[in-house]
């Protein structure tokens, strides 16, 4: 089986957060067929990262949203492109209408690479 | 997805494939709730998860824990608008994730020293959400209507702070399992950084304050079932001189 590798090089050098060119960031599909637009998603995102066009996580949150239909949510992103998401997929696990699926896992790059785990993510198994 | 209380399989039996049995519901579908009603759990619940973490195992029974319940608003609405100065504070200085690009000339060799010296607490996943709580975008304790502070105490016996862990999942799958919701907050060791704090809650030698648990009700239901990263496992099972073998767990 391939394994991470993990050099002395990645160990002294630290990422830069915000690029895509250090780390893969995680990142969200909302399936606008399916999305109510409720914001469950965004009021339980513990970064608040999930926004749509009017609404933010601290609206809902302060009562400043009145209800309705708020928009189909993104993922934030940073100025150079990169995500806040770490997909831990607490949305998608609270979704009432399995709208949410995960386009890519967060793995940061350089020092703290994951080296145990791969980039796939699976459903607990029961064995 | 999640399990129906009806699948469930008997504890106290292993079949291969057998549906999960109820702690192993629990474990499974136990989400971090960051988003609680206002109105806090019942005391004698409180007391309840409180039983669980006093009959935790510990190395040597050493019982390594002190738990603080923190219920009044008063005190908690002071902890949030602490923790939070002091993070806005903090990414004044640090976070050159934001801003335009002379901000992020000026503040990223200042930022990415401070990371290196701590290397755990600016991990990416903190610094992000410590980006977030400076715009203003986050809560830091999640208006939780309860904390429970655990104090450690570090005379106890080889890693205290492992005892620690291991009581608080106790409480936390407790928690879950009553139909409350939890979640662990590491950043109250901000509130160490200020003596004020120290005092009022009382924390000296021999005891340090590293992590909480925020319980309350869940708004809206959080828990359920989510994909993670496949897992390797190294299996030794042959000679003394046999490479392991790998599997992928999950796959």
């Amino acid at each position: 089986m391939q394994k991470t590798t993990y050099s002395f090089f990645d160990r002294i050098r630290i990422p830069d957060y915000d690029t895509l060119k250090h780390n893969q960031a995680g990142n969200l599909n909302f399936d606008p067929a399916l999305c109510r637009q409720c914001g469950v998603c965004i009021q339980l995102c513990p970064g608040g990262c999930l926004l749509t066009g009017t609404t933010r996580k601290m609206d809902l949150l302060s009562g400043k949203a009145k209800g309705g239909k708020y928009g189909v949510p993104h993922v934030a992103t940073t100025r150079l492109g990169a995500t806040l998401c770490v997909a831990c997929f607490d949305c998608g696990a609270a979704c009432p209408h399995g709208a949410i699926s995960i386009k890519s896992n967060f793995n940061p790059g350089l020092h703290f690479k994951r080296l145990t785990q791969t980039n796939d993510m699976r459903y607990p198994k029961r064995y | 997805m999640n399990v129906r209380n009806e699948e469930l399989s008997p504890l106290g039996k292993y079949t291969e494939g057998m549906p999960w049995n109820a702690v192993e519901k629990i474990i499974m579908e136990r989400r971090s709730v960051r988003s609680f009603r206002k109105d806090p759990l019942p005391d004698s619940m409180i007391e309840r998860i409180l039983e669980a973490g006093r009959f935790a195992p510990s190395a040597g029974n050493c019982q390594p824990w002190r738990f603080i319940v923190v219920k009044s608003p008063e005190v908690l609405a002071a902890m949030e608008r602490d923790a939070a100065r002091f993070v806005k504070l903090l990414m004044f200085f640090l976070d050159y994730t934001r801003g335009g690009w002379l901000r992020r000339l000026l503040v990223r060799p200042i930022g990415k020293l401070f990371i290196r010296t701590r290397m755990n607490e600016f991990h990416p996943v903190p610094f992000s959400l410590m980006s977030k709580i400076g715009t203003g975008e986050t809560h830091v304790f999640h208006n939780a209507p309860t904390l429970i502070l655990m104090a450690e105490d570090r005379r106890g016996v080889s890693c205290p702070a492992m005892d620690i862990g291991i009581c608080g999942q106790n409480m936390a799958l407790t928690a879950h399992s009553l139909g409350a919701g939890s979640c662990w907050i590491g950043l109250i060791k901000l509130l160490m950084y200020m003596p004020w704090w120290k005092k009022r809650l009382g924390i000296k030698y021999p005891y340090r304050l590293e992590v909480c648990l925020a319980v309350g009700w869940q708004k809206p239901k959080a828990d359920g079932i989510v994909p993670r990263e496949v897992q390797i496992i190294e299996w030794f099972e042959g000679g003394l001189k046999d490479k392991p073998r790998y599997t992928k767990q999950g796959e």
